[in-house]
């Protein structure tokens, strides 16, 4: 069974993409078939964070609109055998998709036995982030620490708990998931951000990971390695157990706590 | 009657319960969108003399209500359309009766030419009652028949963007009301839960409706169209369970259970 999992948010640039590539390939590291896909049509860039963008010769609406097949199309990553990118179209807008064609197109990924299709959906609450959440049957919501994002899934929950075909059908409704990013648990201590308990206070939904704030992810976009495959950063980690508690695993959230500076490095500084 | 009155007001918030201004300002002038009740005079005639004194018997009644009330002039009851010379002479005339007359409706033939005449606004038309208002004393809200209906339940969480109206009956929330929700009734609101966004209890006038919350957040809270907006919520109120009702004009706030 193709399970369809939408990475939304409502706000931008509060990392849906970096974590649409970094739990396919998580996803896919243990061995599932996945296809991820890029809903943000005009402004695509999955295919930058996925490393495939010299790659891509046909696009999603090439597909919806029939110009060629969806195998075609699908690009199989470099990295993983399991893993696929269906890139969105940089000369197009979002007015290019329509509900039929977006249906055709998962329903054929479903018939080609995919496991988990990814929706990276763009920012805002418009035609192309309603397409990408449409069909889903869960919703793992990007939330920063920060007012107007967590605002914005509030909205974005809204949505997906009214405007989704599971929600019309009253099929059980998306199952939503919330995955904190860009979490710093130094300014939390000092007071200045959000912690994970005033988020989830105020969505009133559990957390399904906590990403902290890392440089690596900048590094990650720059040479097209999703940040997941860089072992040693704390991102990585924290998005591998993003990826098992997906899989129904339950694990203690890490790098919520400010790290303890031992006796030296506080006495010689470091 | 060569004049007809009528009052029109908007229905969720026509004023504030609380006026009072804030006092520092940085630049010369605010400008801001506000909504008002307006007085429409539709004229049947412009014998400024019939105007006269039919609004001055009308007006003796109640003196201090249209006093220096502004008012639209509603010309399309006119057979045919005036000139200048004769909206003007109704204007005087309507002065003269003690009110003043700030625009005309949309409607009728050559209403622009007038307004640009007479340098006086263009008002869109009115979806005014129809029954003439008794001058006497401002018209009496009907309280909304609610008898019988049981409440409507919610019981989701009310997610920021989303609107929950309850017609011609109570709303009941068991769970939270997100900032930038919106949960209204034309009866009472009732959240057992945190209220963080705006709740509008007796949408359609009925000023004998609450509303209760537990734990108190509220963004904008309106009472049969009076309304107050926090901006920042009073500590004793914060966070408390607390009810909010109309005495008269006056929106009240306090403690449930003390």
């Amino acid at each position: 069974m193709t399970e369809i999992i939408v990475v939304t948010s409502g706000k931008g640039g509060v990392g849906k993409t970096t974590t649409s590539a970094s739990l396919s390939c998580g996803l896919a590291r243990r061995g599932k078939k996945v296809a991820v896909i890029d809903f943000d049509i005009g402004l695509r860039n999955l295919d930058l964070i996925m490393g495939c963008e010299r790659r891509v010769v046909y696009d999603f609406v090439n597909v919806i609109q029939g110009d060629c097949t969806l195998k075609q199309a699908l690009i199989k990553d470099k990295r993983l055998e399991t893993l696929y990118v269906l890139a969105a179209s940089q000369t197009r807008d979002k007015d290019a998709l329509s509900s039929d064609g977006v249906r055709r197109v998962l329903d054929e990924l479903a018939a080609e036995g995919f496991d988990y299709v990814i929706c990276d959906s763009p920012a805002g609450i418009e035609k192309g982030a309603h397409l990408a959440m449409y069909f889903a049957d869960r919703a793992v919501v990007v939330v920063n620490p920060e007012v107007s994002s967590v605002r914005d899934s509030d909205r974005i929950l809204g949505l997906l708990a009214s405007k989704t075909q599971r929600a019309e059908q009253g099929n059980g409704g998306v199952k939503e998931h919330l995955l904190l990013t860009r979490y710093s648990p130094k300014r939390v201590a000092t007071g200045e951000m959000m912690s994970v308990n005033d988020v989830k206070e105020i969505l009133g939904l559990d957390v399904i990971g906590v990403v902290p704030e890392s440089t690596d992810v900048l590094s990650a976009s720059n040479s097209g390695v999703p940040v997941i495959l860089n072992e040693a950063s704390d991102a990585s980690r924290a998005y591998d157990d993003a990826v098992s508690r997906l899989l129904g695993e339950s694990l203690p959230l890490r790098f919520v706590d400010e790290p303890k500076r031992g006796f030296f490095a506080r006495m010689f500084g470091g | 009657m060569a004049v007809l009155l009528s009052d029109n007001s908007n229905m969720m918030m026509n004023k504030p319960a609380d006026t009072s201004r804030d006092a520092s300002h940085e630049s010369a002038i605010d400008i801001r969108f506000g909504q008002v009740g307006l007085v429409q005079v539709r004229i049947r005639t412009t014998d400024p003399g019939v105007i006269l004194d039919e609004l001055t018997g009308r007006i003796a009644t109640a003196p201090r209500f249209f006093e220096r009330t502004a008012v639209c002039l509603d010309l399309s009851a006119l057979e045919k359309s005036p000139d200048v010379a004769e909206v003007r002479g109704v204007i005087d005339a309507v002065k003269r009766a003690g009110m003043l007359s700030i625009g005309l409706t949309t409607g009728s033939l050559g209403v622009e030419a007038l307004s640009g005449a007479l340098q006086i606004p263009v008002l869109s038309h009115f979806r005014a009652h129809n029954q003439s208002v008794p001058v006497v004393q401002p018209p009496v809200p009907q309280p909304v028949e609610s008898a019988g209906l049981p409440a409507l339940m919610h019981h989701q969480t009310v997610r920021s963007g989303q609107r929950v109206y309850a017609r011609n009956r109570d709303l009941v929330v068991t769970a939270v009301v997100s900032a930038g929700a919106e949960v209204m009734a034309d009866g009472c609101v009732h959240i057992y839960g945190p209220l963080r966004g705006r709740a509008m209890a007796g949408a359609r006038e009925d000023t004998t409706a609450r509303v209760f919350c537990h734990e108190f957040h509220a963004e904008l809270v309106s009472i049969a169209g009076v309304f107050r907006v926090f901006e920042t919520i009073p500590a004793d109120l914060a966070g408390k369970p607390v009810q909010a009702w109309l005495d008269g004009d006056k929106l009240n706030f306090g403690r449930i259970g003390g």
